[in-house]
């Protein structure tokens, strides 16, 4: 004779056996959605706020600041708008603008991590090249990017190699510093053992050093481009006359507050979805690093 | 091949205090012998096992291997670290052949000895693991076969199971007696386990700290093959006996 309770109990547990198998994925879907939907919650927040508090007028701040709607609505005219000739200048040009700043924010991190790698190598790696270029970059470094611009103005005029290069300025300390630092501390046993397997100096750096730096690297490539974009924007704005930051002051100067908006908010997407890509490939690049940390 | 001689040999860190890690050493490894260095800890035994494998430089005195200088590491000795030292980002078939591979030997030349080894090593089926999947025996056994892989004419070993449970030391003492007895390489164990060192070697030289010096030497002749069943034989007890009076370890009860 069961009481209906036991019956019950053990009736869940079944089920809880049955879903067992689900829960790995049920889990990790599960997880995801959750953390969109508490990301979300402060952003919508303020959206909302901001929309409520400027009903009626259209505006904030007595006019300067335009509500969450007239933002979305200037940015379909900037990104479906019709080009050529016409009242707004900045119809239909958004994706060029974006793939300018992308572009110039890629070559310049490019660049950045060619050189950036090896030169944070050699001073993690190499007491002589840490003397010859560890105290010069200290003393760049602290110069910050907009001290930069009137140099690459004066010297590179006004040219895409002036924001490529800021940008690679800008990027190069963080990723140089950071492989410096997971040079120097790859663990000493790691280059015995290769050294006694037979492996030369080159082989040394290249099968050793290199990858046991990667995640001190990929830290700096992440802290690098955030300062790429920043710098783009700063070089667009002062030293070529397209792309996202070019946009930016030039509506600020006929006074569209809604296309300054639309475009930092643009900004920031881009940071957040380049962030997202490296973030991939160091997942994907450090497989064995993930396990390391999973199971510790 | 594979002699190593160790003639007055003394090793001084100099520093704000001067630290003699090895004093006039003088030791001759035969050919194909089996010698534990026994002592406690920090008294210069893993010095002594770090300049013979070239990581480090001797102070004064000769140190030859088959007759020449050591001047650098090379696949002629090799070494097995105590925390095995595998690359966390090399799975355990890229770790065993990376030895043959950075010395550019051709992949056909060595493909079939690394799969006998891991086969000898017990780890055929986790070739494509990553060494963090292993448990710490296991990445042992990878640190051993990719040495042997090199067909070197010494073993260098670093206090290689100390890391390990009591049951799992067992087991890899058992595996390096069976691979030992096979391939007859000169091998330099250093522990501070006094069971292993009888057990494993030809000869035990016991080493004091401060300054490193080998204080005996005492022959260890059990006979072969042995296994972990010697461990209890009335002759590896009286060897235990004679060499704990040696050291004379205090009682401080």
């Amino acid at each position: 004779m069961s009481s209906p309770t036991e019956r019950i109990s053990s009736d869940t547990g079944d089920k809880r056996k049955a879903v067992s198998s689900w829960t790995g994925l049920s889990l990790v879907a599960g997880r995801g959605a959750r953390r969109i939907a508490l990301a979300l919650i402060l952003p919508l927040a303020v959206i909302v706020i901001w929309q409520f508090a400027g009903q009626g007028t259209g505006n904030l701040f007595g006019g300067v600041l335009p509500t969450p709607d007239r933002v979305w609505n200037a940015w379909q005219i900037w990104a479906f708008g019709p080009t050529g000739m016409g009242l707004n200048p900045y119809s239909g040009t958004w994706l060029a603008n974006v793939l300018f700043s992308a572009e110039r924010v890629g070559k310049g991190f490019l660049f950045a991590i060619l050189v950036g790698v090896p030169v944070g190598i050699a001073i993690g790696w190499n007491r002589i090249a840490a003397g010859a270029l560890d105290p010069t970059i200290q003393l760049l470094r602290p110069i910050p990017i907009t001290a930069w611009l009137p140099f690459s103005i004066a010297v590179f005029g006004i040219k895409d190699v002036g924001a490529i290069f800021l940008i690679s300025l800008g990027a190069f300390f963080p990723i140089v510093l950071n492989t410096a630092q997971g040079a120097r501390d790859v663990e000493r046993n790691l280059i015995r053992a290769s050294l006694m397997m037979g492996a030369g100096r080159w082989t040394v750096l290249r099968r050793v050093v290199l990858p046991a730096s990667l995640p001190s690297i990929f830290t700096g490539l992440r802290i690098g481009l955030g300062i790429g974009w920043t710098a783009v924007i700063v070089a667009e704005m002062v030293a070529v006359k397209s792309g996202l930051g070019y946009v930016l002051w030039d509506a600020y100067y006929v006074g569209r507050m809604d296309v300054v908006i639309a475009d930092m908010v643009s900004i920031g997407l881009l940071g957040l979805l380049s962030d997202f890509v490296i973030l991939q490939i160091e997942r994907w690049v450090l497989n064995w690093r993930r396990l390391q940390s999973y199971q510790s | 091949m594979g002699t190593i001689t160790f003639n007055d040999v003394s090793k001084i860190y100099s520093g704000q205090r001067e630290v003699r890690a090895l004093e006039d050493v003088s030791l001759t490894i035969n050919e194909g012998e089996f010698v534990a260095l026994l002592g406690p800890s920090g008294c210069g035994k893993s010095t002594l096992l770090n300049v013979l494998a070239g990581f480090e430089k001797v102070s004064s005195g000769k140190l030859l291997f088959d007759g020449t200088p050591i001047s650098k590491p090379g696949p002629d000795r090799g070494v097995v670290f105590q925390e095995a030292a595998l690359f966390p980002w090399l799975t355990v078939w890229q770790n065993v052949i990376f030895g043959p591979q950075v010395q550019g030997i051709a992949r056909a030349d060595y493909e079939s000895r690394a799969r006998q080894l891991l086969d000898l090593v017990g780890l055929s089926s986790f070739a494509d693991a990553l060494p963090v999947q292993l448990s710490g025996g296991m990445r042992q056994r990878v640190g051993i076969a990719r040495v042997l892989v090199m067909n070197p004419r010494a073993l260098l070993m670093d206090e290689p199971f100390g890391a390990l449970d009591a049951q799992t030391r067992l087991s890899m003492q058992q595996l390096l007696l069976d691979v030992w007895q096979k391939l007859n390489t000169t091998v330099l164990f250093v522990t501070h386990d006094i069971d292993e060192a009888i057990l494993l070697s030809d000869r035990i030289c016991v080493m004091s700290a401060r300054p490193g010096r080998i204080i005996k030497t005492i022959p260890i002749e059990l006979a072969r093959p042995r296994s972990i069943a010697s461990l209890t034989s009335p002759e590896f007890v009286a060897y235990k006996a004679e060499i704990m009076s040696d050291i004379r370890i205090t009682d401080h009860h």
